[in-house]
């Protein structure tokens, strides 16, 4: 009996202690989460729940009189609530032509980017003089290509000017790859062909100051290849071009995904790509359903995009356990 | 091919020795072994070293190594053309913009005149510094530098430390909903600033139930950066917590054990060890803050910012300099004074860079996002 008696609380006790200790540890979680999640709640969910409900609502409603907003709701009835998407996709003239074009654009140049800022990120790991000048140079890029700098010396300058200010660009620009496609005869294949290539080429240098954080990442991601991998090679005297497929080309295939995702997000919100300046100028004549409408369209096929994409690139990629 | 010949040349380059050794001819069993290496080694050159190994090598050995050699002189001269000539397509802004904002705008007309200007004034620079109204007073925010630096730096310091706290508590902490929050971080990196900037604006525009309006105040950067959710709040979360999952957990534990409480855990040994990771994300919110026009241009209507003032530059060029709202000025002419507008806009962010560039380039290395 007076053993039972004591060992009952004890053990009672034990566990009680260690389920506050939990307990506390998780209270603790949600106090080091708490101002981020007031924040969030203020600054982030309730604005995008609120923009959501825009695309259901009357355009009209939504135009700022004098008293301020109505946020009138569409009739539900006979699929009226979406007439937003109705006039954005039907009948307003550029949308649907932009969301093509961005979408075409991105595919395109963005496995060119990723292989390009591989290569970069390749050479830069490299031994030899000056290696620090270049690394800073290539990431030069980084600090002015995300401000209205870049507009400036792209030439996109035109929006208020007197004339087109695309031929002052000071970006480099040559007709070299161009001229020696059509040189070639590739150019004249076909007309969808000419097409792809133009937006490749027309671009080609835009890629290297597309690419800062990416060979960035990629950099760091070399970085970590253990050495015994690189000595297991050598000793195998494997070449250079084996030791890329065999060695860089797996250690570094996480990365590549996290810079695929990284390149279409950023080509994808840049404040510069035509359908956001569609979404502006929608904003600007306070045609805020229109707009919401046209943006949460636009960012779900982006995700669908990008979902897609990632379950195929995912399965080929190579993940080190340990 | 390659792959079933290249095990084998290095064994063979290791022992070239045998017949060299048979051909000094010492019968001694001992002698021999240790001499023959050092024959080769010390009597001869490299070069001619390298000669009697190649000819106990079969033709293909010999083809492998002479590729070998060819690669690893001629790679160097590849290198370098392609590094020179990418970094020569980077920096052409930024020559251009030195070359046109230090030349006075008549030398825009004359068509000999590319890189190098034939009559190097200030004037523009001058002019454009005035345009830009950055030698206006700083009371009532009327200095665009003023007013961007204060944004910045208070905004950056803010971020980080809130975003170190959201990190930790993510990396270290398992509570019920973890997942979902997170989620929410993940939607915050993915989710454009755009989609979400007009009911900001409302809620900004009457804040607390209606009773403040904060806009056109430092509040509207302010307060959101102070909770974690101002530009690229998300990723900010995202390394930190990369990076503090990737610490030792021995740290914490010791610590525990000690008697230190949670919030004295991260505050004396965990930000201690992050102190890389707080520079490099600290230097990447100092760059957002300073090119972000977007949501300044959206909160603010009297408060000019640097990149809201270069984005309006043309207008202000007109009205400032040519005292004519509609000007007809030809971009041939204006871009004279854009070009300095940049300059003055980035010099600030060049220079931070130049010093801090290792930090930069390798915070990211050591902030664990990778791996």
């Amino acid at each position: 009996m007076a053993e039972s008696s004591i060992s009952k609380p004890r053990k009672l006790r034990n566990q009680t202690h260690r389920l506050s200790y939990e307990r506390r540890k998780a209270l603790y979680g949600y106090g080091f989460l708490a101002l981020w999640l007031v924040g969030t709640i203020l600054f982030f969910l309730i604005p995008l729940g609120k923009s959501l409900c825009y695309c259901f609502m009357d355009n009209n409603s939504l135009k700022p009189d004098v008293g301020g907003m109505r946020e009138a709701w569409l009739s539900i009835s006979d699929f009226g609530w979406l007439a937003n998407f109705r006039y954005v996709f039907v009948q307003d003239p550029y949308y649907k032509q932009h969301l093509i074009s961005v979408l075409k654009d991105t595919l395109l140049t963005t496995p060119l980017i990723l292989i390009f800022s591989l290569f970069i990120a390749v050479i830069l790991n490299q031994k030899f003089k000056g290696r620090g000048f270049a690394r800073a140079v290539f990431f030069l890029p980084v600090i002015i290509a995300t401000g209205p700098v870049y507009n400036i010396i792209n030439g996109d300058i035109a929006a208020t000017g007197a004339d087109s200010g695309a031929q002052f660009s000071t970006l480099f620009e040559t007709d070299i790859v161009d001229e020696l496609l059509e040189f070639l005869g590739v150019m004249n294949i076909s007309d969808n062909l000419s097409s792809v290539i133009n937006t490749v080429t027309t671009n080609i240098f835009g890629l290297v100051w597309n690419s800062g954080i990416q060979i960035l990442i990629f950099l760091a991601a070399l970085q970590n290849i253990p050495p015994s991998a690189k000595e297991a090679a050598s000793m195998e005297g494997a070449t250079a071009w084996e030791y890329f497929w065999k060695i860089t080309l797996p250690y570094v295939s996480p990365m590549i995904l996290a810079n695929f995702i990284y390149t279409i997000i950023d080509a994808f919100t840049a404040a510069d790509n035509s359908v956001m300046a569609r979404v502006l100028s929608k904003q600007l004549d306070w045609d805020y359903a229109y707009a919401a409408a046209m943006v949460w369209s636009y960012f779900l096929i982006v995700i669908l995009a990008l979902a897609i994409t990632v379950g195929i690139i995912n399965r080929y990629i190579f993940y080190e356990v340990d | 091919m390659n792959t079933k010949q290249n095990p084998k040349a290095p064994e063979v380059i290791e022992t070239p020795t045998p017949p060299a050794a048979a051909e000094s001819g010492i019968p001694e069993s001992a002698i021999p072994d240790l001499r023959t290496p050092h024959t080769v080694g010390n009597g001869m050159s490299k070069k001619e070293a390298m000669q009697i190994r190649m000819q106990n090598m079969s033709r293909k050995e010999i083809f492998y190594l002479r590729k070998k050699r060819l690669v690893e002189n001629i790679w160097p001269v590849f290198r370098f053309l392609i590094l020179f000539g990418l970094g020569f397509v980077i920096l052409t802004p930024l020559i251009f913009m030195v070359s046109y904002g230090f030349r006075s705008a008549s030398d825009m007309n004359d068509p000999t005149i590319i890189w190098i200007p034939r009559h190097v004034s200030l004037k523009v620079m001058k002019e454009t510094i005035q345009a830009m109204g950055l030698l206006r007073s700083p009371l009532n925010r009327g200095n665009p530098l003023v007013n961007t630096i204060l944004i910045n730096l208070g905004c950056s310091v803010f971020q980080v430390l809130s975003c170190a706290v959201t990190g930790y508590g993510f990396a270290r902490f398992q509570f019920k909903g973890k997942k979902l929050l997170f989620g929410i971080v993940i939607l915050m990196i993915l989710v454009p600033v755009q989609v979400i900037s007009i009911p900001l604006y409302m809620t900004f525009k009457n804040f607390f139930f209606g009773t403040v309006n904060l806009i056109d105040s430092y509040a509207v950067m302010y307060l959101p950066a102070m909770t974690a959710n101002g530009i690229r709040a998300g990723l900010m979360i995202f390394i930190f917590r990369q990076f503090f999952r990737g610490l030792p957990k021995e740290l914490e534990d010791a610590a525990y054990l000690d008697g230190c409480g949670p919030l004295g855990t991260f505050l004396r040994v965990m930000a201690p060890n992050a102190a890389s990771a707080f520079l490099t994300v600290f230097l990447f919110s100092i760059v957002w803050y300073w090119n972000d026009f977007y949501t300044s241009s959206v909160f603010f209507s009297n408060t000019k910012t640097m990149a809201l003032v270069l984005k309006n530059l043309d207008a202000a060029i007109n009205i400032e300099i040519f005292k004519n709202a509609n000007a007809n000025v030809s971009a041939r002419e204006k871009i004279v004074w854009l070009e300095a507008g940049c300059l003055i806009s980035i010099t600030p962010m060049l220079i931070l860079y130049a010093c801090l560039q290792k930090h930069f380039t390798e915070g990211i290395e050591r902030s664990g996002l990778v791996g």
